[in-house]
């Protein structure tokens, strides 16, 4: 099973803290281009993905479109900061291709949480490396020149030129479309 | 203005076909049949434009088999053309029909709707059941980017999708699109969909026969191997990626 590999990954649970974490996730899936969560919405659920890609994305100023992060299996997908702060969520999340996920909510997640304390600090451990990645992504967003940044994402995720759509992609970058072209068919990785 | 893409003599035939008007012999759909049918068409349009067209160069996208033939870039602008025109009407459409409590579980097609799809739809072995001939002023032009067109096309496929995903369950009987040559003639909202979808698969082909006529001295761009890099990569699960 995907989330038990995944999960052991990060820590080792005994097998009742185990059984209790594999109880709260039900399957779900969505078709192509569906939207999981809206601007404004509280994020019910924390994913986990077994097939299919994700994409989080800002909208500002009603025009001007930002993609996030992108998600696939096998990790984690939701809008993070929401589903943890139980707060309304600033930004979308879709899927860009039909997906299969395990999801479960805030409230089974703190119940099991509540119950044992090494399943807390599992969750405290994935939340870490996330703010670990997004500081990074920072960093590079900064600094990179876009070359950089085109060469930083082939290099960790080269199947993603197959996967979606390449304005995506340069939205995720930060680097305009044409751009993106021009790197696509000089670069070489 | 964006035109249907046949010849002068359709006009004439649209005439014709509005004086003999029946709905008798029309076979009648399942509505969610029916989309299910036409968002599968679409999702293979799309798999193939986002998998393989994305990574053809741009000059052999935009090179003419011969002189008399479009480039892929032209096939793909052509029905960008065609998107534009009929994708904010179709979403209005739906909009219109959800907000009224009118729901249709069947469509039965016009008989227009159903000439016009007919002429488009390609046979099961990829040829072209008639030939048709572009006025003029509908030829694409030649010297488009194709990284943009490509990217618009993947963009309105997308938009496609969505509007069959929001179609279920509403009237698509309604004659509330007017086709863009001819503005007093209005089409059901089910036919416009079928029809514009069939002008997709068409035109694709064509840039499949395009692609293969112009590939022989052309090569890929970016050399990939997928095989060296995990499936999970992005920044935000960087870590996370311990478990593969």
């Amino acid at each position: 099973m995907h989330l038990q590999t995944f999960i052991s990954a990060i820590t080792h649970l005994e097998r009742d803290e185990w059984t209790d974490f594999a109880s709260i996730w039900q399957p779900y899936s969505a078709r192509r281009k569906e939207l999981l969560s809206a601007v404004g919405e509280v994020e019910k659920y924390l994913y986990f993905v077994t097939s299919g890609i994700q994409r989080a994305f800002y909208i500002h100023n009603k025009d001007r479109e930002a993609t996030l992060v992108f998600t696939y299996p096998f990790s984690f997908s939701g809008i993070a900061d929401s589903f943890l702060t139980q707060q309304p969520s600033r930004y979308y999340l879709e899927t860009l291709t039909a997906s299969t996920f395990l999801r479960t909510t805030y409230g089974q997640l703190s119940a099991v949480m509540n119950k044992h304390r090494k399943i807390e600090q599992t969750i405290l451990k994935a939340t870490a490396f996330a703010l670990e990645g997004v500081l990074q992504r920072q960093i590079e967003l900064q600094c990179f020149t876009a070359e950089e940044k085109f060469r930083a994402l082939l290099k960790r995720s080269p199947h993603v030129l197959g996967l979606i759509p390449h304005k995506y992609l340069a939205s995720y970058l930060a680097i305009d479309a044409a751009t993106f072209s021009r790197l696509l068919s000089s670069v070489r990785i | 203005m964006i035109n249907l893409v046949v010849d002068q003599d359709l006009h004439f035939l649209i005439i014709a076909a509005l004086c003999y008007q029946s709905n008798s012999n029309m076979k009648t759909y399942l509505t969610t049949d029916l989309l299910e049918q036409l968002k599968a068409q679409t999702e293979a349009l799309l798999d193939k434009a986002i998998k393989e067209r994305q990574m053809i160069p741009s000059d052999m996208f935009s090179t003419q088999p011969s002189a008399t033939e479009w480039s892929a870039t032209q096939c793909l602008s052509h029905l960008n053309g065609y998107g534009k025109y009929y994708l904010p009407l179709l979403e209005a459409a739906i909009r219109k029909a959800s907000q009224g409590n009118k729901l249709s579980e069947t469509f039965t097609p016009g008989w227009l709707g159903e000439y016009f799809t007919n002429l488009m739809q390609p046979k099961p072995d990829g040829t072209v059941s008639k030939k048709m001939k572009a006025p003029k002023q509908n030829i694409p032009p030649a010297n488009e980017n194709s990284d943009e067109v490509i990217a618009l096309f993947i963009e309105q496929q997308e938009k496609m999708l969505q509007l069959l995903n929001t179609a279920t369950g509403v009237n698509l009987g309604r004659r509330q699109i007017p086709i863009s040559i001819a503005k007093f003639i209005r089409l059901k909202t089910g036919d416009v969909f079928r029809f514009v979808v069939a002008h997709n698969v068409r035109h694709v082909a064509q840039v499949e026969r395009a692609l293969s006529k112009v590939s022989k001295t052309s090569i890929r761009r970016a050399p990939l191997n997928t095989h060296t890099v995990s499936i999970i990569g992005m920044h935000h699960y960087r870590l996370w990626n311990k478990t593969k």
